[in-house]
């Protein structure tokens, strides 16, 4: 039984300018994110409770190796890191490109792997998509975005929040990728022992080969920047009225409203009446 | 979660290992610039070495204004310059002395000091410290990060046997400790180093602003070029709290900041923050700092008192080095606390190395470390300016005396029309009085600094 906590190698602290959107990162302070974290936590937990090994993996540069080490600390049985193809970024930004660099590197060392448990989203690029990607390309049952997971006979339970407050438990068949929230665990605080044995170890790697042509790839993310928009000059002949003219301050308005639908066909009518209400589709006919 | 096995907190007794095996040769606490030359020195030798530091990764946690002065490198990493993360060399020194509406300067600008071998750089903790601790781990240190010495160990005869941390299973034996953990060591005070004196008078605060300006404009505006840089230190400018400021060009952003008293500022009821204010709308500062965006803001404690509030400096098994031991040189035009702490750090290493061989690393068997210090920049420039942290935090060196330089020199340079020009005694004599100085200090800080800095 191998059970594989995939961790993105990321700042979790970076610094962003307010004016331009311009992320600036320090490699030094790379590691994973929380929720990475409880995706090694829940992966070391399951190992035990079916007996099997863990596995933590990055697709990332060799400085990501401080934070294998510290997963190598933290008490997972063996570690391995992914050189992502030359020529490109070493953290990719695509996760369809993630998931088959991880998946080729995970099949090329261990042949076969039972569960991966991943965070539910980086906390840099966000798009939670890495974890599908990667059950397609394992063929194994996906479950994302979960509260907890624990072993159930020869599968596992997991619990998914709701709207509403509500929870659903799920019963999830191995192999899989599951992918958790950054709650309800946190991860262990490596022994001294442990860490220093860490400080020494090899690190494994392995190389995968470049993307087939034809797939499609992502170049570069951007931060999204709205075309200034031109305004007339307030009209208003004293300083305060053109104040309020261009701030719409003390103006009416609908206050904004908070819905929770109980049903999906609740929630489609909630937002197709919006849409009417606002002119954005024809108000309905009695036929 | 795992809790630490029996946590020793600071003020906690150490524990006693009885066994005598040791986990290392050496035990470093405090991967900052003390720390890293004591585990490359230790590690050259030969001997096993940990160095352990709170910090995700040296140099995280650590605050400093910015120039650091790399001759004791030599020793060290020969050829440093080349590979040292400078932001700027350091060509030009100004010391500044100000009152709210003045400012007089002596302006020292040397192209020596922009070629081999150098003399100042300007730095980011953040980059030096990990730099310097590369050196050691190369030189076979084991880094361990994120890692907190909470405590001492001390084997059955009461010398220290290593340190405890704040991991699961977190004992770390070794046969020498070398106490690095900067200003206001716990280390060095359970191990009863420390004399039971009042700390915070022999303590100042330091707060600095990272302001980011274009690398043009800085240029342009201390009239630099290439990787040169300005370095200002200042006073009078913290309202006649005892203490002083500085302003130091990094490549693409200043460090502007205030080192004062505890216990000056807590009796002025001035926050640390309104200090920088003032300095930033100084007019001889604001236009230097002026549109820049502020990067960050820290805080640091500086030990200050200087040679007579050093702690003791070896133990049984144990030495203590750089801020941890008071070693920072905080002396009116100077604030030099890294090279203070590389060669301590340096000396500490090699007399460790130097008792592991011999068999003896009882007190005696380290008091090598003394002598080393002793004979070297490390104690001799401490005991030679050991008088002046007093007389630069005095109220005439803090307030009185930049007033009266100021006044003399501008009316030296005021022309008063049909008046004839005044004699610098006449003003001299107007002078002291304005400022209530009476010329018997006058001459006796005079005659303090002649002997210090003579
Ligand atoms: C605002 C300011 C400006 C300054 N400007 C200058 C300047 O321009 N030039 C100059 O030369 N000096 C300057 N100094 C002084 C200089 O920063 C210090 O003298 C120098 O850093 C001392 O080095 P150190 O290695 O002894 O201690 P530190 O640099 O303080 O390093 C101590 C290390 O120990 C770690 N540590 C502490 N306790 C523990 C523990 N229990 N367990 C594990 N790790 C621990 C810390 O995280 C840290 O990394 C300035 C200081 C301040 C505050």
């Amino acid at each position: 039984m191998l059970v594989v906590a995939a961790q993105r190698w990321i700042d979790p602290h970076p610094r962003v300018d307010a004016m331009t959107g311009r992320v600036d990162t320090d490699a030094r302070a790379g590691g994973a994110s929380e929720a990475d974290q409880c995706a090694l936590e829940h992966a070391l937990r399951l190992a035990e409770r079916f007996g099997g090994r863990c596995v933590a993996v990055t697709a990332g540069p060799v400085a990501a190796e401080e934070m294998l080490r510290q997963a190598l600390a933290a008490g997972a049985d063996e570690v391995l890191r992914v050189d992502a193809p030359p020529g490109g970024d070493p953290v990719l930004e695509d996760g369809a490109e993630t998931a088959r660099v991880l998946a080729a590197g995970l099949t090329a060392r261990y042949g076969h792997v039972d569960l991966v448990l991943c965070g539910d989203r980086s906390a840099d690029r966000g798009t939670g998509s890495t974890p599908a990607y990667l059950a397609a390309r394992l063929g194994a049952a996906q479950a994302l975005g979960l509260l907890d997971v624990g072993r159930d006979g020869d599968g596992l339970r997991a619990l998914r929040r709701l709207d509403g407050g509500r929870r659903e438990s799920l019963a999830v068949p191995l192999p899989a990728v599951c992918s958790v929230e950054p709650t309800a665990v946190r991860l262990r605080r490596a022994s001294l022992p442990a860490t220093l044995a860490a400080r020494r170890s090899e690190i494994p790697h392995v190389a995968v080969d470049a993307a087939p042509r034809g797939a499609v790839a992502v170049k570069a993310v951007r931060t999204y920047r709205p075309r200034a928009r031109v305004l007339p000059a307030p009209s208003g002949d004293d300083a305060r009225r053109r104040t309020l003219e261009l701030t719409g301050a003390l103006v009416e308005r609908a206050p904004s409203r908070v819905v929770t639908p109980s049903s999906p066909e609740q929630a489609a009518g909630e937002l197709l009446g919006f849409l009417r209400a606002h002119g954005y589709l024809p108000e309905e006919r009695d036929d | 979660m795992d809790e630490p096995g029996g946590y020793a907190g600071p003020a906690s007794k150490s524990a006693v290992v009885s066994d005598d095996s040791r986990a290392f040769d050496v035990v470093v606490v405090g991967a900052g610039p003390a720390g890293s030359a004591s585990a490359l020195e230790v590690a050259r030798a030969g001997y096993t070495v940990a160095l352990v530091e709170r910090g995700p990764y040296p140099g995280a946690k650590n605050v400093y204004g910015g120039v650091v002065y790399g001759r004791i490198l030599d020793e060290l990493v020969p050829g440093w310059w080349e590979r040292m993360p400078v932001q700027r060399w350091v060509t030009r020194r100004a010391t500044m002395i100000m009152t709210p509406t003045q400012a007089l300067t002596v302006d020292m600008r040397a192209q020596d000091w922009g070629r081999p071998p150098y003399n100042g750089a300007t730095a980011y903790r953040a980059d030096l410290d990990a730099w310097l601790a590369d050196q050691a781990v190369a030189a076979g240190a084991v880094l361990i990060p994120a890692t907190v010495a909470t405590g001492l160990l001390r084997g059955p005869d009461g010398s220290v046997a290593g340190v405890r941390t704040d991991r699961p299973d977190g004992d770390l034996t070794a046969s020498v400790v070398i106490a690095c953990d900067g200003v206001n060591s716990f280390l060095a005070k359970e191990a009863g180093m420390y004399p039971a004196e009042n700390v915070a008078e022999h303590t100042t605060l330091g707060v600095k602003e990272t302001i980011a300006l274009p690398r043009e404009v800085i240029d342009e505006r201390f009239g630099l070029s290439g990787r040169d840089g300005a370095d200002i230190e200042m006073i009078g400018c913290t309202r006649g709290i005892p203490g002083g400021g500085f302003l130091y060009t990094n490549l693409e952003s200043v460090s502007l900041g205030v080192v004062v008293g505890l216990t000056g500022l807590a009796a002025a009821k001035v926050r640390p923050e309104e200090l920088i204010a003032d300095l930033k709308e100084h007019p001889a500062i604001a236009p230097l700092v002026r549109g820049g965006t502020l990067q960050e803001y820290s805080a640091h404690l500086i030990p200050e008192g200087g040679y007579r509030s050093m702690p003791e400096l070896v133990g049984d098994g144990m030495l203590v080095a750089g801020d941890a031991a008071a070693m920072c040189l905080a002396a009116g035009i100077w604030l030099e606390g890294v090279n203070f702490a590389l060669g301590a750090g340096m000396y500490a290493g090699r007399a460790a190395a130097a008792a592991l061989r011999s068999g003896d690393t009882s007190k005696s068997g380290l008091a090598a470390y003394r002598t080393m210090l002793e004979d070297s920049f490390v104690l001799a420039d401490h005991r030679k300016l050991r008088k002046v942290p007093d007389l630069v935090l005095s109220q005439r060196v803090q307030a009185d005396y930049p007033g009266l330089l100021c006044d003399l020199v501008q009316g030296l340079f005021t022309v008063e029309n049909p008046a004839p020009k005044p004699g610098l005694r006449r003003l001299l004599r107007l002078g002291t009085r304005a400022h209530g100085v009476r010329r018997r200090d006058l001459v006796r800080d005079a005659l303090v600094g002649l002997r210090s800095f003579g």
